[in-house]
Parts: structure tokens; sequence; C-alpha cells
């Protein structure tokens, strides 16, 4: 199998689910494409020295983007950088307070320290447990923790603080 | 699972339609090849400009709130930003070693020339909208005259990530002098800041667009593990003299902010050469990372990199080092002391 038919085949496998991985961690799509772009490479680099792909090539890959998004800023500074900006309000439909919580909690989302942030999407986009995301992260599991701990406090405080702050 | 907790997963899964697709993934695949030297420090090649938050011109009105402190500038912007960034219109009289003086301007004149960094023509582009600041004078001087100085033929490596660009022209003046600096705001921060004879590969493009939005420079941010975009001196020594504070970013950010003196005299002895903001490593996946940043009373931190098994291991953003060996057991001790 040549380059292009093997990246081919790793992108058709798990290409989509990687870019939404890597979306919810950067909340830009930019940013995100380039995250797996070069997650990618480097597994497809570190496949073809071993001569072998890993069994679950999925989680393989996803570490590999997350990784990459937390090791790696020198490189794409500019690329990581989210907009402070809330989504626009919806005006009529759903209820407001629903509505503009959860604009509210995407934007909020979008601040927290990367860490923080890689740990909540895995732990609430990806489901996987504490034990799992510390040894995705090679990190203790109490770290794991505190982190999601103190992601979801910032989340609420800073949300709810936008709601007030937004003009009705 | 907390109902906060599922409404936070719902989130999430409300925004999956805003990801890029695998097409776009593939269409710049093809253009990667990974036999190239140090091939994960090159530059990623996106074939699709997507959407980047730069802020074009603002309209009147937008921020009519602002109390206005500074006066209004008597320069006017150029109508077109004549050649490929970094460009100014004219270079500060006399050998500048700082971007711009230690002092507030009386004034300062924002000027845009908004574009893409796809487009074939870079240069010539028309001004697309001009402010003078009315605040925030103090914070632009505080940083823009600590920014580093590019090292002579310091190569760094970017990112081609396709986007919209403006190229920004900041009149200053002071006492009748005039400083004319650029600042670029793109999608890779690769375009560096400049008076025409100072050059900088540190960017400020973005605060320059926070500034034109707001007609207000913003205010230094504090120090976190998400700081330090280069300060003055890092060029001839990893960190400069006259920190106070300093912040271990590992899971957790631990701040320290005496008894680090030897972390600093071990890293300024290390063995050093330009740094291109890369490094080669083999693709394990989970190589050991910290990132420590440098805080000073005045002006921006320095950030400075230290990746095991990635070499060079450790990099300020202008001076890069082969090894951290010397450096992990201090880092080691200052975690278990604080």
């Amino acid at each position: 199998m040549d380059l292009d038919d093997a990246l081919t085949e790793l992108v058709e496998q798990s290409g989509d689910r990687l870019l939404r991985v890597g979306y919810q961690l950067t909340h830009d799509a930019s940013a995100a494409q380039d995250l797996v772009q070069e997650a990618l490479m480097r597994v497809y680099v570190s496949a073809r020295r071993r001569g072998r792909q890993p069994d679950d090539l999925y989680a393989y890959l996803r570490r590999a983007v997350v990784n990459e998004y937390v090791r790696t800023r020198r490189l794409r500074r500019s690329t990581e950088v989210v907009t402070n900006a809330l989504p626009e309000r919806a005006s009529t439909g759903d209820p407001a307070g629903v509505v503009v919580d959860r604009a509210a909690l995407w934007a909020v989302l979008g601040t927290l320290s990367r860490r923080q942030r890689a740990v909540l999407v895995l732990r609430y986009y990806e489901d996987l447990t504490h034990g799992e995301i510390a040894a995705l992260l090679d990190c203790r599991e109490a770290t794991v923790r505190s982190l999601a701990k103190r992601g979801l406090d910032q989340l609420r405080v800073s949300a709810a603080e936008r709601v007030a702050e937004e003009p009705r | 699972m907390t109902d906060f907790e599922d409404e936070v997963r719902r989130v999430m899964v409300e925004h999956d339609d805003e990801a890029p697709r695998e097409v776009d993934l593939l269409r710049g695949l093809e253009r990667r090849r990974p036999d190239r030297r140090r091939w994960y420090a090159v530059a990623v090649a996106a074939a699709v400009a997507l959407v980047v938050s730069v802020v074009w011109a603002v309209g009147p009105g937008e921020e009519d709130q602002q109390v206005v402190t500074a006066p209004p500038s008597p320069l006017s912007c150029p109508e077109t930003y004549v050649g490929e960034a970094p460009w100014v219109p004219s270079k500060p009289a006399g050998d500048a070693d700082r971007l711009v003086p230690q002092e507030a301007p009386d004034s300062a004149l924002v000027c845009a020339y908004a574009g893409t960094n796809t487009a074939k023509v870079q240069s010539g582009w028309a001004l697309s909208g001009q402010w003078s600041l009315t605040g925030g004078l103090d914070a632009l001087a505080e940083e823009l005259t600590w920014q580093p100085r590019k090292l002579p033929d310091q190569e760094i490596l970017c990112t081609l990530v396709g986007g919209r660009q403006t190229n920004y022209l900041i009149g200053l003046t002071y006492d009748g002098q005039t400083i004319w600096v650029t600042a670029t705001d793109e999608p890779n921060g690769c375009v560096g800041t400049s008076n025409g004879d100072f050059e900088s590969s540190s960017t400020v493009g973005r605060d320059v667009t926070a500034a034109f939005k707001s007609r207000v420079w913003p205010e230094p941010r504090s120090l976190s593990c998400d700081s330090g975009s280069g300060r003055l001196g890092q060029e001839t020594e990893m960190v400069p003299a006259g920190s106070t504070r300093l912040l271990i970013c590992d899971w957790d950010p631990h701040e320290i902010r005496t008894g680090y003196a030897s972390l600093v005299d071990a890293l300024n002895e290390l063995p050093t050469k330009q740094s291109t903001r890369g490094c080669s490593s083999s693709p394990a996946e989970s190589a050991q990372t910290y990132k420590l940043v440098f805080g000073y009373p005045v002006g921006p931190p320095v950030a400075l990199y230290i990746a095991e098994g990635c070499f060079p291991e450790v990099d300020n953003l202008s001076l890069q080092s082969e090894r951290a060996d010397s450096i992990r057991p201090i880092i080691d001790q200052l975690l278990a002391a604080n």
C-alpha cells in the first residue's frame, strides 16, 4: 500500500470522528484540521517504521490528536486561539434561558486551559472514564479528577457571569 | 452524571456539525510528505481557507462608550500597504535598539489593510479601515517596547494554513517624531513585527486587531500557562534577568515566587543556537513536556518549552538547547518544595 492509499484509509476510517474531537478541543475548524493532519502523519510514520498498525487504531489516533494538542503549541500558536465572542443568540423558538446558557457554556469551554479542555472533551464527548483519561494523558487519575472538577467549576461560574452580563 | 455534566455533553454534541470534514483533511494530506527531514515540524498545508477569527474593519459607533483619553493622531494612513508584510512607509531615525521607545506615545493611529494570505499578490493592499486609539497607550508601549529582536537569518518553521490576513500599520507620535510599526494578524502567526529597522519574530497582530476593534490597546494579561509570545533579551539568554515569578506548567500549574535562581542559572548556562521553533523526536505519543513561564514586574513574560525526547529539548522561541538533562532535576526539586 503506498502512502496515499494508507493515509486515505486512515482518514476514511477515523477522519470525521477525529476532526470532531479536534474541533471540540480547539473550537476552530482550521486548527482542528491542522491538529488531525499532524497527528495522522505522526501515527502513519510511526506505523511505517514499526511495520505494523496499532491494534485499536482509533484510540491510538485519538491519543495522538490529544497529545498533539497538549504538547505542540509552539508550532501553531496562532491557529489554536479561539474566539472569545459569544455565538449569536437565538431570538425566538427554544426557551431563551436554555439557549443562552448553552451558548455561554460553549463560549466558556473555549476559554478553559487546554489541559482542562482535553479532560472535559475526553470525559463528556468521548465518554472515557477518569482512569482511561489518565492512561491516555500519562498522568495520575487524581490529576484528571482535579482538572475535571476545576474545569466544571469554572464553566459554572463563568457561564453564569456571561449570561448575567448579556443584555436581555 | 449530574444535570450540569449532561448539559456540557449536549453542548459539545450540538457543535459537531461545525467541525471540518474528511474531504478537507484528505485535500490537506495530499500535500504532505512524510519523508521530509523533520517532517512534523515543517509546514502543514491546509488547502482550504477556513474561517479564522480575524476582525475586519469595524464600523463607526460600535464602541462609542469608550472614554477618550488619548488625542487623535495627526498622522494619516497610507492608502496602500505597498510592500509585502512586514513593511513600513518609513524607518525610524537612527539605530533602533527596541521596536518602540520605553514611553507611551502621544498618539497612535491604527491602519488596517485586509486581504488573504492565499492571494497571489501580497503587496499593494488597499486601506480598509483606520482609527486613532483612544486609550491604552501605556499598555501599547509596555507590550511593543519589550518585543524580542529577531536573530539574524533566524528561520522559523511555520504552518501554512490559508485564511484572512490583515496587515496593520501603527503610526506612533512622540513629541513630533513619528515611528511606524507594522504587525500582521493571520492564521499562522508567522509574520513578524517591525519598525523597518528593528524586526521581531514575535507577533502582536491579534492584540492590534483587538485594539482596532475597541480603539483601546488591551491591558497586559495576567501571568498564566498560556502566556508568553516573547520578551526582549530572550534572544541572548534563555531567561533574561529580572524575573520575579515562575509558573511551572505541567498538568497543574505551580507558581513559584522565590528560590528559583538555580533554575535560571542552569538554563542560562545551556549551550544555545537559534530557535526554529520546532523539534524532532521519534513519534512517541506522550513525551514529558513542561512549559516554564517567567514573569517580570514590567513587560511580557518569557515562555520556555521543555519537551523531553524532542530535540532540541529546550526552546524559548528565540534560542534552543539540545538537552534538558540538567534542568529536569531542578524542576523536580522546585515542584517538591512547593
